[in-house]
């Protein structure tokens, strides 16, 4: 129990340096992540309600309150985390930031993959009217990085998937799979012909 | 002897007329010769002129050296596999570079870069230094809270000016 504390401590200084980095609201996320995602996990720390829009100065806003639960922390046993964009060099420099911060948070990373690339052709006409035999080819490049996380709790995996979705560059998307580990119900530990012998078979 | 190279001569031309791609109803009417569509793309092409035409590295470089030598003007994530929103998100870009074009009248050194990061839509432009800085400041305070009311998020422009645009090559 002292371990989710002590996560959520750090959290909370981790959050300051995250308030003063930038001021936008939790809402702010969810256009540039993806809307798939196995478990919803909403990122509401930072209510702020301006009635203002631009962001002149970058004011850490209230200060995080730090929830003490006595309930079991969820652990997960892989997260993937999927980035997407059209420009394979920012997804390097996007991947090195990503696993600079896992390392310097002590979080065990799995591979690094790169799954193929997706290329999304399309053949159109070249001229307004007529010319059928000349046409124009457009394509659209959808490079990917995944990056695993081992073995990791929610409070760390909230605290780190925040931090890495504030500094997604512009054009990037990401969707988030998490893999939860849940323990064994009481009812299927045994089997159940232990309690009750089978001897109804003999009878029939 | 000149009857019969008048007649061959003409011979020719019918032949050569026959080869174009569009028939011709009698020999005496004049018939429509059309060739192939010359196939050179123009688009977003400035073609080679005296070399007196001033040109940025944007303009210079053809569209196929898009993601090789060219950045992209507007970045978003809608135009990514899977992901939907892409016609409102030009359209929106649209507009977005018709209003600073209109805005900053003149002033502009190069194109806008329209950038989504989250909600924030995020405008970069390099300006020339026409105006007097308040009258930049008061439009660019005036284009954020318009535009931001408009599409109902935050809207940060970032201006940078310069003396002259910024010369690339002379074409």
């Amino acid at each position: 129990m002292a371990a989710p504390l002590a996560l959520r401590r750090d959290f909370f200084s981790l959050a300051r340096i995250l308030g003063g980095i930038s001021q936008l609201g939790p809402r702010g996320l969810s256009a540039c992540s993806s809307h798939r995602k196995c478990s919803q996990t909403p990122f509401h720390f930072l209510q702020t309600s301006s009635p203002f829009f631009h962001t002149a100065t970058y004011l850490s806003s209230t200060p995080l309150a730090i929830t003490v639960t006595d309930e079991p922390d969820t652990l997960f046993q892989k997260v993937l985390v999927l980035v997407k964009a059209h420009d394979r060099a920012v997804l390097d420099s996007y991947e090195f930031f990503a696993t600079m911060a896992a390392k310097e948070l002590g979080i065990t990373m799995g591979k690094v993959s790169e799954p193929p690339k997706d290329i999304e052709r399309l053949t159109l006409l070249k001229s307004v009217h007529i010319y059928k035999k000349h046409r124009v080819q457009y394509e659209m490049r959808t490079h990917y990085r995944c990056i695993e996380l081992l073995h990791i709790t929610g409070c760390t995996a909230q605290v780190y998937l925040e931090y890495i979705q504030r500094n997604l560059p512009e054009g990037v998307a990401m969707e988030v799979t998490k893999t939860a580990m849940e323990k064994i119900p009481d009812h299927i530990l045994e089997p159940i012909w232990k309690d009750h012998p089978i001897d109804d078979k003999s009878s029939k | 002897m000149a009857a019969s190279l008048s007649s061959s001569g003409s011979a020719r031309l019918m032949t050569a007329l026959a080869r174009s791609s569009m028939l011709h109803n009698s020999f005496e009417s004049r018939s429509l010769h059309v060739t192939a569509v010359c196939c050179k793309n123009r688009a977003a092409r400035i073609r080679i002129g005296k070399g007196d035409r001033p040109l940025t590295y944007e303009q210079a470089h053809h569209p196929h050296q898009i993601a090789h030598r060219k950045g992209w003007l507007s970045q978003h994530t809608s135009n990514l596999k899977g992901v939907e929103g892409a016609a409102e998100r030009t359209v929106e870009d649209v507009f977005i570079r018709r209003f600073m074009f209109g805005t900053f009248h003149g002033c502009l050194a190069n194109e806008v870069v329209i950038k989504r990061r989250g909600n924030m839509l995020v405008v970069c432009a390099l300006m020339l230094q026409k105006l007097p800085p308040q009258k930049f400041y008061f439009l660019i305070g005036y284009s954020e809270s318009l535009l931001s009311h408009f599409y109902k998020c935050p809207v940060k422009l970032d201006i940078q000016t310069l003396q002259d645009k910024a010369v690339y090559k002379y074409l």
